[in-house]
């Protein structure tokens, strides 16, 4: 397509087209309107005053006779800017006036014509004027009539006027749609290019905004919101299938050995039995894994098609610890829960359980040392913000490994020795993400607390890209 | 028992069904939606096992079916979907429990054999194991002459076990229906929960009647 196709094309364009159609259109019934109604109102204008003369000649005609009527006319002729008189004898021979010559037979009847004339003392060219024929008794004719070149001159005028408006409208219409045009199809252009170049793969690209506030502006930042939107998702895919070929891996290869193992140096079905089971618990934990990796990508990726409600937050503290409670007891911890319910927030009840169960299962599995240790669940409500908190007494972790800690994955050196994937903490951040909070490390002095905050309100809706209708 | 099991995956319906029959069960097998539905039109089973996705009619379409036709026989769900929300999705269509996959079989024969059982009968409101007794109304547990007394979860997971005696009751099942969780706890907390009920209905009268059952879970039996 050439530009000027596209230009011809364009939403623009076309309106500007449909207005200037409607606008001509409208010019030219105006001028129409306007033409007639001059033509009319000058027409009345010269019937009324010819109206006039003739009965103002006709009475001198009856006061004082044909004599007088002669002389009348006579006077009235010589006038400058004089109307026109004729008065004939029944047969068509002219008396007197200044008139030399009308159209054929327009003297035989009596009434209103438009007839060519012309006048005693001028040349040939004949003009047109608008007559009245009047028949006088004893047979006389009298002919009042008005030249009418004053009103084609002025019709005229109109007509010029009006021509030139239809003229002037196209052509500043045509040059205004093309600019409007233009100035559209460039940024349209622009925003087309930028897409091109996201389909290609780069989701970090923008559309421009111009910072108009217009319809386009406002379709860019909405785009944009959404490109933005697009883009952490694919991060969290990417992420997730590089942590999953990382840490897959490794147990999977594991998982593998020891069958291969099994198959070649078994010699007992005691052997066999031992290295099946062997296999199915390391299946199992794999699966575990699993499972929690899908369950960090899902919290990562936004909880669009988690089911929020409205929870207790002390109910979920005492259950937690309900359910640890003899674990906890049989490592030798104590277990306390400090919730004074209803700590009402929004959220998912088996999510957030689920991370404040990894929480205090850590902390017993840290916990464990050489003196009596306690474990302590805390809830309050802390303004707008929900807390469910762990505090122990174990080894704590230092200061600047604490976000390290948080991440997917990442097993302290101090840790290595005790079992788990070492995804119960980044499950409990992914959580907290996903209810638009998030999990605090802090120290407990010693020991670790573990603060889960998270807003009573549930997850705020992404604030960008809204229109102002909504918001 | 007799079992339909509704999978398109040949190779884990086969082992599933070899698996049934060799506890002594009656396993049929159906490959897609359309031709599970009929078979649960035409025969009467105990349980039917389902997978949610298959091809010509997904799983729970066909619950829904089966289901609208006044069709009541208890339906297991399985699925790869294993989030919360995918759980409830299922059980809201009208299946009676789900088990996202990959499951064990154990697993799996526990909780069809549950459902199997829970179809007829009435709940009674004293059950009786040997001489151990419990009584739901007045939340009493006696063994012989000897009150027993239980914290209230402990007297939930005692109801639990004694309703389905006889039957091997997995730790994911005590979870989900004596805490009403449906996450995996890292650690195996319900063994601990058990061994503190086994002391104190066992421990001191001889005949045990909690066991563990390897590889499976637990079974209350005299």
């Amino acid at each position: 397509m050439t530009a000027f196709g596209k230009l011809f094309r364009t939403t623009a364009f076309k309106l500007t087209l449909v207005y200037l159609v409607v606008f001509s259109l409208f010019a030219a019934f105006l001028l129409a309107y306007f033409a007639l109604n001059t033509r009319r109102l000058i027409n009345e204008q010269i019937t009324t005053a010819v109206d006039e003369e003739i009965s103002g000649l006709s009475q001198h005609y009856n006061r004082g006779g044909i004599r007088r009527l002669l002389f009348v006319i006579d006077a009235r002729s010589r006038r400058p800017g004089s109307s026109l008189y004729l008065l004939t004898t029944f047969t068509g021979d002219r008396l007197a006036g200044n008139v030399a010559q009308v159209g054929e037979g327009v003297l035989d009847r009596s009434g209103w014509v438009e007839t060519p004339y012309r006048r005693t003392e001028e040349s040939e060219d004949a003009a047109y004027a608008l007559v009245r024929v009047y028949q006088l008794p004893g047979g006389f004719r009298l002919l009042v009539g008005r030249d009418l070149e004053e009103r084609e001159r002025l019709y005229a005028v109109v007509m010029a006027a009006g021509w030139w408006s239809i003229a002037i409208v196209i052509v500043l219409g045509l040059a205004g749609g093309f600019l409007v045009a233009r100035r559209m199809l460039r940024r349209v252009d622009g925003m087309t290019e930028t897409t091109r170049t996201i389909m290609a793969g780069d989701l970090s690209e923008r559309l421009p905004v111009v910072g108009s506030e217009d319809e386009l502006d406002r379709l860019a930042v909405n785009l944009n919101a959404m490109l933005e939107r697009i883009e952490a998702l694919m991060r969290g895919f990417r992420e997730v299938s590089d942590n999953i070929a990382h840490d897959l891996k490794t147990p999977l290869t594991r998982l593998r050995n020891r069958a291969e193992d099994a198959l070649r140096t078994a010699s007992s079905d005691e052997d066999y039995r031992a290295a099946l089971q062997s296999t199915i618990d390391e299946s199992d934990d794999l699966i575990r894994t699993f499972n929690a990796l899908l369950l960090i990508a899902r919290a990562e990726s936004g909880g669009a098609s988690t089911h929020m409600d409205s929870i207790d937050a002390a109910e979920i503290a005492h259950g937690v610890g309900e359910l640890y409670e003899p674990l906890a007891d049989e490592k030798g911890v104590t277990l306390k829960v400090a919730a004074e319910g209803p700590l009402a927030f929004v959220g998912n009840r088996e999510l957030v359980t689920q991370a404040l169960a990894n929480l205090v299962d850590n902390a017993i599995k840290y916990a464990g040392g050489e003196t009596p240790s306690e474990i302590v669940i805390r809830s309050a409500i802390d303004g707008a913000r929900v807390r469910l908190e762990v505090a122990d007494r174990g080894p704590g972790i230092a200061a600047e490994d604490r976000a390290r800690a948080i991440e997917r994955f990442v097993r302290l050196e101090r840790s290595r020795s005790e079992p788990g994937a070492g995804l119960g903490l980044s499950l409990v951040a992914a959580v907290a993400r996903l209810h638009g909070g998030e999990l605090i490390l802090e120290d407990n002095a010693p020991g670790l607390r573990s603060v889960l905050s998270l807003p009573t309100n549930g997850p705020a809706l992404p604030a960008s890209g809204r229109s102002e209708e909504q918001a | 028992m007799r079992l339909l099991i509704v999978e398109d995956d040949r190779d884990a319906a086969d082992y599933v069904a070899r698996a049934f029959r060799e506890v002594g069960h009656v396993a049929d097998l159906a490959a897609d939606g359309e031709e599970g539905l009929a078979l649960a039109l035409d025969r009467s089973y105990d349980v039917l096992v389902i997978d949610r996705m298959l091809p010509k009619r997904d799983g729970l379409s066909l619950i829904g079916e089966l289901r609208a036709k006044d069709i009541e026989t208890p339906a297991l769900i399985l699925s790869a979907l294993g989030q919360v929300d995918d759980r409830v999705k299922g059980l809201r269509a009208g299946g009676d429990d789900y088990l996202p996959k990959p499951y064990s079989f154990s697993e799996l024969l526990a909780r069809v054999e549950v459902l199997a059982r829970r179809r007829g009968g009435r709940e009674e409101t004293i059950y009786r194991v040997g001489n151990l007794e419990l009584d739901r109304l007045s939340h009493r547990v006696t063994r012989g002459e000897e009150e027993i007394v239980l914290q209230p979860r402990e007297f939930r997971l005692l109801e639990y076990l004694m309703r389905h005696a006889g039957q091997v009751v997995t730790r994911t099942m005590l979870l989900e229906n004596v805490w009403d969780y449906h996450f995996d706890p890292q650690t195996n907390v319900i063994d601990v929960h058990i061994s503190r009920l086994r002391s104190k209905i066992d421990k001191g009268f001889g005949q045990p009647l909690l066991h563990t059952i390897r590889g499976a879970g637990y079974m209350v039996r005299a």
